[in-house]
């Protein structure tokens, strides 16, 4: 027998499938290219309301974590007063990294959900696994994010510090590094660095080979300030 | 009087300012001392002094020559931000031995790496792990009351301008 | 070699060299290694600085101090100092160091508003002696006081009670250790009948956890930080806890990080032991053996003048001390009012690090030390919080054994060795005895040869006390020795000003720089400080360290023990003493108070011949006999056998300082336990023998408020403290170029979004105001410390900028310390 579709699918079907009868091709042209147009900035402004720091720090979690850290920090006030917001570093400008990056947000609705950096110690749990999803974004786009602010042509090197003019001459304009390499910690607390070598070492090119921490380990031995 | 003992005798003059300056001679040869000595503005309970806006830290990255041998160097850099913590020390990321030849910073002190025994460590001894204890930035102020300190080169008139500092 | 023409010559062209920068040919070379002109002499002495007490090796070349280090051989330190200590040997080169007395004239004559004019030591004594005298005639011995120091070297503590107790009569000496550690004193009494830690620095090696109750160790006590980083850092098990009002650098070591509400570390403590004893982990066997409970009085008042509205409403202002006995089951439901929930609700710290918190003190497996300084001693229930804090290590048995050790820090170099050992306070004499128990003074009176009966047994005035006399015109000779009060008191425009500038009253000040406590006295006298004089500290641990005259103090400058014992000799018994006493003891009429107090056949025993050769001793030398020997012996006596026994004192100028009781040549780390303690006898245990029963008393206190909290008006905290650069008030830190150059004025620490609601940011100028008083300073909102909403912080270090001029004079009504922490500010722009 053959298949047709259910009844209350049936009439809606037949509507959309066959030609218009009242409405002129104009009218609809025209009208389905407002809506569009209208569908598209409305999409677009409740996207960019995503995009603000006012949003991201309605959660309590951001606002009194990763927001409080900020606000000592050089990206929230400085000498000249230009700063960052949230997604200036965390949302790629361009389109299509952009709506792929909020599509990875979801996870973040489940986690404020499910409450799963609801307290300050279960984000000081995960803020060394959070901290490597943006280092790794960073690392690879090249540090794009910061690349829409500091853009290695236009620096000044006469105006830097010695030693970074120096490091940025030697590292960042010869490509061999990226921003996020050496400049983690800029903007918030640093997670336990156990492994991750400063960037301008030679070990930091090398992600198989391990660093052991740079402290001495325990003493071994009978502990001499033992009670007799 | 000889040139070369006029000579002489202007040379040695420099050395006489010093003394002159000094406050038990203000004492005898200026009238009664005043407690608010001319090296620093008078400081009464009764004074509301305005506020003198927060100095700029210096950061020419020059080293500063040290008073004597185990005087602590202070740090002539920027430290804005930088993390020492149980997560991290920002500071051994540059000075600590094996990341010297990278970033060309100065190693820190072999002390560093001697434990409380006496014993030399294969790494940072952590009791010196908070390097902000002993080392300090300075701001661009000059100090309000000068000190006399003088360095032992200074003691025994060699030549040297460290630890003479006012 | 030169002839003199030729020497005269090279002299000024290398001086004109050294000017102009340029190097010298042959003679450079050999400048830059160590000939034998750059031969240094090295002797060991404790840093002049804080109640951590490391050791230094100081290093003079022709009279000065050329250079200064840890010394390895200290224990405490083992070669470490923090920023200050490195720079000890600039501390005495400020340009301004007061070398003559100097009093304030009109016409040729002390005049109260005269100008400051350079006088001898003989007029500038026989001005001082006249005021003592009128005072002494006019008002008795109560019109007469002094305000003395834990900077004072042990003898000069002693010299100082002699003169005062026994020269003048009257208990009116208090020291400021007052405004730091009293309440711990206080406490330390109540609980084991006697003063100081019963462990020592070497829990830092044993313990489990570390707590910091309120105090940034980071900062105040860096050494004793740098074991605790060693500790924590090597091995992974260790916790660190740390609790305080605002976010300091000690929280960079911090495992469980907490910052509460202010004044509700109260409720954490009794939270504390509700949780151990409802989790079943009391130490029954301990508790049983060694604890009585007792129900402390409350609703005690705020220390405040007693016409203040906080105290008429106090149910029990006039006898805060009281308390009752209690059973164990009447305290455990005391305490079970004080749950997690309510406990959070009040400090505002979440339930999860109360509970990790309650868990180093209960898990029994855990080793645990508490330390605690300021946050808790200057506090207006601050004998009640340490009373807390020995609650829960006494319950738990956690006690004089390595690691587990309820430890209260020190500030001082010598609050411990000096204002409490020998007992500077308006109510204690030497070994923790006290002025009101009459076998005490009788005691007290025969080993200072003085007549039976003639120790004063009133409890004089206190530190903050002290100040209200003054102004009010009761106290009218107050002599301040080696302390700054006009910067440090609490309330200074309104009770400590008034009494300084009363034309009746003659105020002397010691100190070997122009504070701003010189400049408001009448009479000041250069003071000879640290290694310029034959000195004895002792730390938070218990440790007596010694050191030798190194150098000679500049000008006219003399030590402090000097001044006492030189002043001493203007007065004749007849002059102060009463006329019923010196007619049962004629054989003291007519002689000094120099003869009685030091000429008494045991201080001045020791003759100039046992000084070490190889220093100068210029306080002997001016009296002919070896005075620090001399005193320091009598003062031993005291506690020698009692539990407080000192070494002699030859020993200790030979080692790096001795923790007493040291007893047949060896100290002591742990007091109160068998085998570590030689007072407790086989079999005993645990003994704290201050004590009659030989038990330690837990105390039972409520929750109450701080006298003051932020309200419409005065919308903000303001705790006031330290920074690690500078000590104190910075008398002598200010004047070091690289420590002022770090941090050169006192800024009022605030949070970001605070200073914005305020239309404020960081370098705003601003006024701190308060009820009583107002200073203006800078605004930082991204420094080492980062407060909370609501909570401001500023330092007191700085003689410009003067914080405690909003400060409140509540104090704790048991110590009489005032509370620096709590009181209510607002911040406006100026």
């Amino acid at each position: 027998m053959r298949w047709t579709l259910p009844d209350f699918l049936l009439r809606p079907w037949r509507t959309i499938a066959g030609p218009s009868r009242y409405l002129s091709l104009g009218f609809l042209t025209l009208g389905g290219f407002a809506a569009g147009v209208m569908f598209w900035g409305g999409f677009n402004t409740a996207l960019e309301i995503t995009n603000t720091e006012k949003f991201c720090t309605s959660c309590h979690e951001m606002r009194d974590n990763v927001y409080e850290e900020l606000k000592t920090t050089i990206h929230f006030t400085n000498r000249s007063g230009v700063r960052a917001t949230c997604p200036d570093c965390h949302v790629p400008h361009n389109w299509t990294d952009k709506i792929a990056r909020k599509m990875q947000a979801s996870k973040e609705v489940w986690g404020k959900i499910f409450g799963t950096i609801d307290t300050r110690d279960k984000f000081v749990e995960k803020r060394r696994e959070l901290a490597e999803h943006e280092w790794a974004r960073l690392k690879a786009n090249n540090s794009l994010e910061c690349r829409n602010c500091h853009s290695a042509e236009s620096m000044d090197i006469t105006k830097q510090g010695a030693r970074a003019s120096r490091i940025h001459q030697q590292y960042l304009f010869t490509g061999q590094r990226t921003c996020i390499d050496c400049h983690k910690g800029i903007a918030h607390r640093l997670p336990d660095m156990n492994g991750v070598p400063p960037g301008w070492s030679e070990a930091s090119n090398d992600t198989n080979e391990p660093i052991t921490r740079w402290l001495a380990e325990a003493p071994t031995g009978p502990n001499p300030h033992a009670a007799r | 009087m000889r040139r070369h003992h006029l000579v002489a005798v202007v040379a040695a003059l420099p050395c006489l300012v010093p003394a002159l300056l000094s406050a038990q001679n203000t004492a005898q040869t200026t009238g009664p001392a005043r407690l608010d000595s001319p090296f620093r503005p008078p400081v009464n309970f009764t004074d509301n002094n305005a506020a003198p806006p927060i100095p700029a830290d210096v950061t020419d990255d020059r080293r500063v020559a040290r008073n004597y041998p185990e005087q602590p160097p202070v740090i002539p850099h920027n430290i804005r931000d930088y993390q020492i913590g149980l997560n991290n020390n920002q500071c051994l990321t540059c000075h600590s031995r094996q990341y010297t030849g990278a970033s060309q910073a100065p190693m820190i002190s072999i002390t560093h790496y001697v434990d409380r025994e006496g014993q030399t460590l294969g790494a940072v001894s952590p009791r010196r792990y908070f390097c902000l204890e002993c080392h300090v930035p300075q701001t661009q102020v000059q100090p309000v009351v000068p000190n006399t300190f003088k360095d032992v080169d200074s003691m025994i008139s060699r030549p040297s301008d460290g630890g003479d500092r006012r | 070699m030169l002839d003199r023409r030729d020497f005269i010559r090279a002299q000024a062209v290398a001086a004109a060299a050294a000017a102009g920068g340029m190097s010298l040919p042959a003679m450079a070379q050999t400048s830059m290694i160590a000939g034998e002109d750059a031969q240094l002499k090295w002797s060991k002495a404790p840093c002049r600085f804080c109640g951590t007490g490391c050791g230094v090796m100081v290093a003079t070349k022709d009279n000065r101090v050329v250079a200064t280090h840890g010394d390895m051989q200290a224990e405490v330190n083992r070669g470490l100092n923090c920023v200050k200590g490195y720079f000890l040997s600039k501390i005495m080169y400020g340009q301004d160091r007061l070398t003559q007395p100097l009093l304030r004239m009109r016409d040729g004559k002390y005049h109260k508003d005269g100008e400051f004019r350079p006088v001898t030591w003989d007029e500038a004594f026989d001005e001082m002696a006249r005021q003592w005298k009128r005072a002494l005639k006019e008002k008795g011995p109560d019109a007469v006081g002094m305000f003395g120091s834990g900077q004072w070297t042990i003898w000069e503590g002693y010299a100082a009670s002699k003169l005062m107790r026994a020269g003048f009569r009257t208990n009116n000496l208090d020291p400021n250790a007052r405004h730091c550690m009293a309440s711990a004193a206080v406490a330390f009494i109540r609980t084991f009948g006697m003063d100081e830690p019963m462990g020592c620095y070497d829990d830092f090696e044993h313990a489990d956890a570390f707590v910091l109750w309120g105090s940034n160790m980071a900062e105040m006590h860096p050494i004793l930080w740098t074991r605790i980083t060693d500790r924590r850092l090597a091995h992974k098990h260790v916790k660190v806890a740390v609790l305080s009002t605002f976010e300091h650098r000690s929280f960079e070591l911090a495992d469980i990080p907490m910052i509460f509400e202010p004044g509700t570390d109260l409720a954490i403590l009794n939270f504390i032991a509700n949780h151990i004893i409802q989790t079943g982990r009391v130490n029954k066997e301990f508790v049983e053996k060694h604890c009585n409970f007792r129900l402390g009085q409350k609703d005690i008042g705020y220390g405040l003048r007693p016409e203040n509205v906080l105290e008429v409403r106090a149910a029990n202002a006039k006898d805060p001390t009281d308390s009752k006995p209690m059973s164990f089951d009447e305290f455990a439901k005391f305490v079970s009012d004080y749950t997690v929930e309510k406990a959070a609700e009040l400090s505002k710290v979440p339930k999860e690090r109360l509970l990790a918190l309650a868990e180093l003190y209960a898990d029994p497996k855990t080793k645990v030390m508490s330390l605690w300084t300021m946050g808790f001693n200057q506090h207006v229930r601050g004998v009640w919080v340490n009373h807390m804090v020995y609650n829960i290590h006494l319950l738990t048995g956690k006690i004089s054994e390595p690691g587990n050790s309820p430890f209260s820090l020190t500030g001082q170099p010598s609050a411990c060795g000096t204002a409490r050992e020998v007992g500077t306070f308006a109510h204690r004499l030497p070994a923790d005895m006290q002025v009101t128990n009459p076998v005490h003074r009788a005691h007290t009176e025969e080993v200072w040869k003085i007549p039976k009966g003639l120790l004063p047994g009133k409890i004089g005035y206190h530190a903050v006390l002290m100040d209200r006399m003054l102004k009010d015109g009761k106290l009218n000779a107050f002599w301040i020795m080696v302390n700054n009060n006009l910067q440090a008191a609490p309330n200074t425009n309104n009770e400590t000003y008034p009494g300084y500038r009363n034309p009746d009253n003659f105020i002397v000040v010691s100190d070997a720089y122009p504070t701003v406590t010189a400049s408001a006295a009448d009479l000041i006298l250069p003071a000879a400080m640290w290694v310029e004089k034959e000195g004895a500290y002792g730390n938070a641990e218990r440790r007596t360290h010694f050191w030798h005259q190194l150098v000679t103090a500049p000008g006219e400058a003399r030590s402090d023990l000097w001044q006492i014992m030189e002043f001493s000799k203007r007065f004749t018994t007849d002059e102060v003493w009463p006329a019923d006493v010196l007619n049962a003891n004629p054989q003291y009429v007519g002689k000094t108070l120099f003869d009685v107090l030091f000429r008494n056949g045991t201080v001045d025993r020791f003759p100039l011949s046992e000084i070490d050769p190889e220093y100068e001793n210029r306080e002997s030398k001016a009296f002919g006999f070896y005075v620090q020997k001399g005193l320091f012996e009598e003062y031993a006596s005291f506690g020698r056998g009692h539990g407080h026994d000192l070494a002699p004192f030859d020993t200790y100028h030979q080692v790096r300082g001795l923790r007493w009781p040291v007893v047949e040549g060896k100290e002591t780390r742990w007091r109160y336990r068998e085998g570590l303690d030689p007072f407790v006898k086989e079999g005993e245990g645990v003994k704290f023998y201050g004590n009659p029963d030989g038990k330690a008393n837990v105390f039972a206190f409520p929750y109450e408020p701080p006298a003051e909290s932020p309200d419409k008006d005065f919308d903000l905290w303001l705790v006031t403290g330290r920074v690690l650069e500078h000590w104190h008030s910075g008398s002598m830190t200010m004047r070091v170029p690289e420590l002022y150059r770090a941090m050169p004025m006192a800024l009022v620490y605030m949070h970001p979004d605070d200073a914005q609601a305020r239309g404020l940011r960081r370098g705003s100028e601003v006024t701190v105001m308060s009820r009583r008083g107002e200073m203006r300073t800078r605004v930082e909102t991204r420094g080492r410390n980062r407060p909370p909403r609501g909570v401001v912080f500023v330092p007191w270090f700085d003689s410009a900028r003067l914080i405690n001029k909003c400060t409140l004079d509540a104090t704790d009504p048991i110590s009489k310390q005032t509370d620096f922490k709590k009181c209510a500010v607002k911040v406006v722009a100026v």
